[in-house]
Parts: structure tokens; sequence; C-alpha cells
């Protein structure tokens, strides 16, 4: 199960990271 | 850890697969980005500027709102709508929010029930629509991204022929976002439908999106 919660984790960890990082390019005017 | 793999490697080689991709669309983007900018006469771009530019976020994120979208009205809509004989759909006699034995909540929860199960009142009533409720969270999160984006994206190309910028609410009424909104809608929308129906007559041998080969069509198999 250790594996299974670190790909979890890592799937909303990476989703919410490219969204944060558009947002900010976004905001930014990039 | 062989079996540990083994036992993750649906989501271990979809994640493998989305990390290259995404570096393709990367540098295809770049390419393509300066091509067209040439043309125009307008100045190159670098990968690692292209890269943090709205141009490649909207793109994105344009993709990731709709493929939210598409899961997030398939968990929905699949508690009420069925389809017989799809192994993408529950039994007719099925639809609605099932009871409390066949969801093992209340006093049917198990010993090896999820924590908040375990834990009963407004917890359970959370959990139980927690996949929806992220789906959803990341459609609406993707969609403002795009919008936000997009409307940089759009004001570059805009200053490129010398014409004044829009500001966030122009570009909500705009049809720049409503087409790459409805353009991507529109595939998920049908790849959907397409499957369900798809589903009752046609087989892929040891799939779980698949009925069993020799199921009869109109057999809705056991979710």
């Amino acid at each position: 199960m250790r594996l299974t919660r670190a790909v979890f984790v890592f799937y909303l960890v990476f989703i919410a990271a490219v969204l944060a990082a558009a947002f900010v390019i976004g905001a930014l005017g990039r | 850890m062989k079996r540990s793999l083994r036992d993750n490697s649906l989501s271990i080689v979809f994640g493998i697969l989305l990390l290259v991709v995404l570096v393709g669309q990367a540098f295809v983007g770049h390419a393509d980005y300066n091509n067209a900018a040439r043309t125009d006469g307008f100045a190159q771009m670098s990968l690692w500027r292209f890269v943090t530019s709205s141009s490649f976020a909207v793109d994105v994120a344009e993709n990731w709102e709709s493929e939210y979208l598409q899961f997030t009205l398939y968990i929905l809509l699949t508690v009420w709508l069925v389809q017989r004989g799809s192994s993408e759909s529950k039994k007719p006699t099925d639809a609605g929010l099932g009871s409390d034995r066949s969801e093992h909540v209340g006093r049917f929860a198990q010993l090896d029930s999820p924590t908040p199960v375990r834990a009963g009142g407004w917890w359970v009533g959370i959990y139980s629509v927690s996949l929806t409720v992220v789906m959803a969270v990341i459609f609406l999160l993707s969609w403002s991204a795009q919008a936000v984006t997009g409307r940089v994206a759009l004001n570059e190309l805009r200053m490129r022929d010398r014409l004044d910028p829009v500001s966030f609410g122009g570009y909500l009424a705009s049809p720049d976002f409503w087409n790459r909104t409805f353009q991507n809608w529109q595939s998920e929308l049908l790849a959907v439908g397409s499957m369900a129906i798809f589903a009752v007559f046609l087989r892929q041998r040891g799939s779980p999106e698949s009925k069993a080969v020799g199921a009869a069509h109109d057999e809705t198999p056991d979710t």
C-alpha cells in the first residue's frame, strides 16, 4: 500500500503544482 | 518491490507516459511557436521561456479541464443514468445512490473500511462524494487556469496585430475562450457516449472496461 499511496500523492501534487504554475504564469502576464 | 510495482502498474505507466508526452508537447509546441513567430517576423523564444509562457500553459490547461469535466460528469451521471448491456454502466435496477448495505456504510461498515467510514457522521457524507469533488475541483481550477493564461496568450497575438488587449471579463466572453473550451468538450462527450454504447456490442478480452467476450449483449455486468 505504501507505493500506492506514493503514486496517489504524486498525481495530486503534480496536478496542484502544474496548475499553481499556470496561475502564476498567467498572473505575471508571461 | 516487484509485486508492489505490478500492483500499481496501471497508474505508474500512465504517469510515465504523461511525463514523456508532456515533454514532447513542450518541444514541438516550442518549435511551432517559433515557426509562427519567425513567419510573422517576431522574436524567437527559448525553450524555458516557452514552457513558462501562457501559450504553453493554456494548451495544457484546456485539455486538462475537458478531461476532468468528462470524468466528473461520468462519475456523477452514472449514479442515476444507465446503459443496459454496457460494462460502463450499472444495472438499470441499481440506478441511484445505493443502499448502506451495498455501499458498506453505517452499520454495514467493515473493519477494513476507510477511516471516515468507520468514523461515521458527516465524515462519511463527505467521503461518499470525495472522488467527484476532487475531480470537479481539478476541472474548475484547470478551466480557470485556461481562462487566465488564454487571455495572456491571446493578448500577445493581439499585440502583434497592434490591437488593444482584452480584459479578463472580455476574454471570458470571447470566441477564443469558448472555442478552446467547446472543441475539447465535444470530443470528450463523444468519446464517453460512444464508449458507453460500444461496450454493449464490442469486447476486449481481459479488460475490465469490457464485458466477458461471451457475455450476452443485453447483460449488464455487476460493478
